[in-house]
């Protein structure tokens, strides 16, 4: 160590300062700036079950208390293709890509990329 | 050896100057990488549970995601523990225990309960009865998930039954108790209120600055977003084609907001709505109003006071909301809308509504 330390001058130090800190920065450049990946979350009576990633594609089944909903991902989004409820509302939200689809009667949230950029929707909360 | 040192030492000195802005850099390296790990900036984290037969979902905003996620759950707990006592169709929670009791003894309750209880009967006694959990025992004569609706007969006979005034709420010894056998307290106009204020309360202690707290259409908010602005609540067109469809926004700001509608539990005979929500004095719906939302500090305020104001009507109601120093919209029969004079301009209203006259 000390005889590196002999053959460098003043300059060098810096520049070895300097080039450390610019790849430190990087790696705090990439964790800020760079979006991190998205995860599809299905939980079930407040119990987590799959946590899928956004961009790939398939279908998955979970059982509820009354019975099987199937989801499918597909092209960065998310669907409820079959459900055992009756309204199936859940079904009828169709293809989603932020927030939440739930299904009431047989206790499945789907949570899509909760990474606290859910900027793009024009409320926080609708009163009903 | 020693003179060696020396020697270098006097070789390869580093000029002061370039050594302060080499240990300057180097701190801000040091204080610049933790502080982006693990307290990035603020965001908003949110989640959804079922919970009270409903959609819950909690906003926080916070620097790290694990305070957010620790703040949440412990708010979902807190609303799973409520929940517990308020069910109706619970047999072993503490409103069942109350109505299987009427008649015939004092319950001992815990102190949510006796805060629900003082709270519906403040209610109740500021909207002249309108608002009464005792309508419970003419709600369950409604079947909304077949449509049925009950015979006249069957409804008079439990007219005697409703009444607010028969529930008797010992605050010291904290008791409730239901003069007349059969009588049936309800407390769904009011716990998604309660359960917001206490989900709050609780995100709060876990050291939250600033969150929203949905229970189904019963908002209560507090602090402001990232960037600085109120939260933003759209208010549901009533009668929406899409499930998301709102008829108008307004920001939020400490504040509770509650909205009860004839579209929540409804069937339609022959072109009557009949929707859950009663005249305690006749044991119909009453059909003045579309909806009410009520804007008040506590959301169990917000909560009872949009039940009550909707079984007031759309006039009288606008009155007793601006008496009780609260805010308020209501949509009409006919679609046209009514606000206090605090929101009028507050309030942006979507195309599509116009705005009843002279309120």
């Amino acid at each position: 160590m000390r005889k590196i330390l002999r053959g460098t001058t003043g300059a060098d130090k810096v520049l070895i300062s300097v080039l450390i800190l610019v790849s430190l920065s990087g790696i705090v450049f990439i964790q800020e700036v760079m979006p991190k990946a998205r995860n599809v979350l299905i939980e079930v009576d407040g119990h987590p079950l799959y946590v899928l990633p956004m961009g790939r594609d398939g279908i998955v089944e979970v059982e509820g208390p009354r019975g099987k909903t199937i989801v499918e991902l597909k092209q960065e989004k998310v669907r409820v293709k079959d459900s055992p409820c009756p309204a199936k509302q859940c079904v009828k939200q169709g293809w989603a890509e932020h927030g939440v689809i739930v299904c009431l009667p047989n206790k499945v949230v789907i949570t899509i990329g909760n990474d606290g950029d859910d900027v793009d929707t024009v409320v926080d909360a609708i009163t009903r | 050896m020693k003179s060696g040192i020396q020697h270098a030492k006097s070789k390869f000195q580093i000029p002061n100057s370039t050594k302060r802005m080499v240990s300057t850099l180097c701190c801000f390296v040091l204080l610049a990488l933790p502080g982006s790990c693990t307290h990035g900036k603020e965001k908003i984290y949110k989640k959804s549970r079922i919970m009270m037969d409903t959609v819950i979902t909690i906003s926080v905003v916070s620097h790290s995601e694990d305070h957010a996620e620790r703040a949440i759950n412990s708010a979902f707990s807190e609303i799973k523990r409520l929940e517990a006592l308020f069910d109706f169709y619970s047999p072993d929670s503490e409103v069942s225990r109350i109505n299987k009791h009427a008649g015939i003894s004092r319950v001992k309750v815990s102190q949510d309960m006796l805060a629900v209880m003082v709270k519906a009967s403040f209610v109740s006694d500021k909207t002249g009865g309108a608002f009464d959990v005792t309508a419970g025992s003419l709600l369950v004569l409604y079947d909304f998930s077949h449509g049925i609706k009950p015979r006249p007969y069957a409804i008079e006979k439990r007219l005697p039954l409703v009444n607010y005034k028969a529930v008797h709420i010992d605050r010291k010894d904290a008791g409730v108790f239901l003069e007349k056998a059969g009588m049936l307290i309800d407390l769904g106009g009011i716990v998604k209120g309660y359960a917001a204020d206490r989900a709050v309360e609780t995100l709060k202690r876990e050291g939250i600055l600033s969150g929203l707290v949905a229970v189904a259409g019963d908002i209560r908010a507090f602090g402001l977003k990232p960037d600085g602005k109120p939260w933003k609540i759209g208010i549901k067109n009533p009668r929406a084609e899409g499930k998301d469809d709102i008829l108008a926004t307004l920001d939020l700001k400490d504040m509770a907001i509650s909205t009860s509608g004839d579209y929540e539990r409804f069937f339609i005979i022959e072109g009557e709505r009949y929707h859950h929500l009663l005249s305690p004095a006749t044991g119909y719906p009453v059909r003045t109003c579309q909806s009410v939302s009520i804007i008040a500090g506590e959301g169990v305020l917000a909560d009872a006071f949009a039940t009550g104001v909707f079984i007031i009507g759309p006039e009288k109601g606008i009155t007793l909301i601006e008496k009780m120093g609260f805010d308020g919209l209501i949509i009409d029969r006919e679609g046209a809308v009514h606000v206090t004079s605090n929101i009028r301009e507050k309030i942006e209203l979507e195309k599509n509504f116009t705005r009843h006259n002279g309120s």
